[in-house]
């Protein structure tokens, strides 16, 4: 690294290749990555460091494209940043909005999603809530579980969870049949062993539960849908009793295809206790490792993490 | 309005922006010089600017204005 500021990359040698890899293609992005490298302690640097080993597997061989993806990505979000703090809200409100000008159309998916899969090693409030789902939430399990997520995109929570000495079952479900087809190459080319049974599913018209699991986790979803609501309400009924809900949730996050905004991280403690969950931790993370009261006065992304039980 | 009236205002705007209150700017300041004016503090001090000066700004400027100097003199030409 030519700055200073990454010199503390120096015993990460995957997160040094996955940050050379974006400057190669952005070398104006190296403030923004000193700082947020710069700001994270010894356990969320570990974290970081098996991010971007899963991550430098997944980009390798494209690792310029998914580096442009992540540049373009950026690029269309400080477009929304700009509508979001001169109006107050996401600038699209509905499903059918976001269907028509994002998910509908693989040229803006495309970079869009290799893009977000760089973020969750690059972006400190990603690698945030991610370390304490790892951390402090999957890792400390000690007895045997059945895993569901919802929205696994780029599956590397899912490829955690398959890995864990106590799982017994796999689940991950997703509305989109394109996003689940990356999920499963993804698996593929991180080689899980254990079986991730993958399953269309509309969260907010989801059928009555078959089953019941113990660990449910739902990252950077709730933001997608038009009643946030509805889903925790159906993840309770999914739950057994005792089992968790770990909700990653990003406020005040202007992104093309957010359109539900959560301004506090009160409002979305309320919505899982409304769903008859007990919230257990929570954690907020800034954009930048901004301090948090002062991110949320002026309106900037903090990841909201947190767990619930069911009784 | 004059050139120290608006670097007046824009103080006060970046300092309340930039969460620094104490911040003191000349014509010469640059994003380079202030900590906490980065790529994305940029886009809410320019809408902070665009409000209270009751302008707007283009994409092209929001991305070509990044010392006050550049701003005051945009401010004048978009104010008179
Ligand atoms: C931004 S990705 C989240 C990826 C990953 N979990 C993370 O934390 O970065 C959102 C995912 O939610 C899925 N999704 C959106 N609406 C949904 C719904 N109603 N039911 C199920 N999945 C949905 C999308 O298809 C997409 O794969």
């Amino acid at each position: 690294m030519t700055s200073p500021a990454m010199g503390n990359l120096s015993g990460y040698p995957e997160t040094q290749a996955l940050v050379r890899d974006v400057l190669d293609v952005w070398p104006d992005h190296e403030d923004y990555l000193a700082r947020s490298m710069g700001a994270r302690s010894d356990g969320q640097m570990a974290t970081t460091e098996e991010v971007a080993a899963a991550t430098r597997r997944l980009i390798a061989g494209r690792e310029r494209h998914f580096a442009e993806g992540y540049k373009w990505t950026c690029d269309q979000l400080r477009q929304e940043e700009l509508f979001f703090h001169r109006e107050g809200r996401y600038r699209l409100a509905t499903f059918a909005d976001a269907e028509a000008e994002v998910y509908s159309r693989p040229e803006y998916m495309e970079p869009y999603v290799s893009g977000l899969l760089l973020t969750q090693a690059l972006w400190y409030n990603h690698l945030g809530t991610f370390d304490m789902f790892l951390d402090r939430v999957l890792r400390p399990t000690r007895e045997p579980f059945d895993y569901l997520e919802i929205g696994p995109g780029h599956g590397l929570a899912v490829f955690f969870a398959a890995q864990h000495p106590h799982v017994r079952s796999v689940a991950a479900w997703d509305v989109s049949a394109t996003s689940l087809a990356e999920t499963r190459k993804a698996l593929d080319t991180l080689g899980v062993s254990k079986p991730v049974d993958l399953t269309e599913v509309d969260i907010l018209s989801a059928a009555e539960p078959d089953q019941q699991y113990d660990l449910i986790v739902i990252s950077e979803v709730l933001e997608h849908l038009e009643q946030p609501q509805t889903a925790v309400r159906f993840l309770k009924t999914a739950l057994k009793p005792g089992g968790r809900l770990f909700v990653n949730v990003p406020i005040n996050s202007p992104s093309p295809d957010h359109i539900y905004l959560f301004s506090t991280p009160d409002e979305v403690s309320a919505l899982v206790e409304a769903a008859g969950l007990t919230i257990e931790a929570s954690e907020l993370y800034a954009t930048q490792a901004r301090p948090i009261e002062k991110a949320i006065k002026n309106r900037i992304s903090v990841s909201v993490g947190l767990t619930a039980r069911a009784a | 309005m004059n050139d120290e009236a608006i670097l007046e205002r824009l103080q006060e705007i970046m300092a309340d922006v930039f969460d620094e209150d104490d911040l003191v700017v000349t014509r010469d300041t640059t994003a380079e010089d202030v900590e906490e004016w980065d790529s994305l503090s940029h886009i809410r001090l320019m809408v902070a600017i665009e409000r209270e000066f009751n302008v707007k700004f283009t994409n092209a400027e929001i991305e070509s204005l990044e010392s006050v100097g550049d701003l005051v003199d945009k401010l004048k030409a978009k104010t008179s």
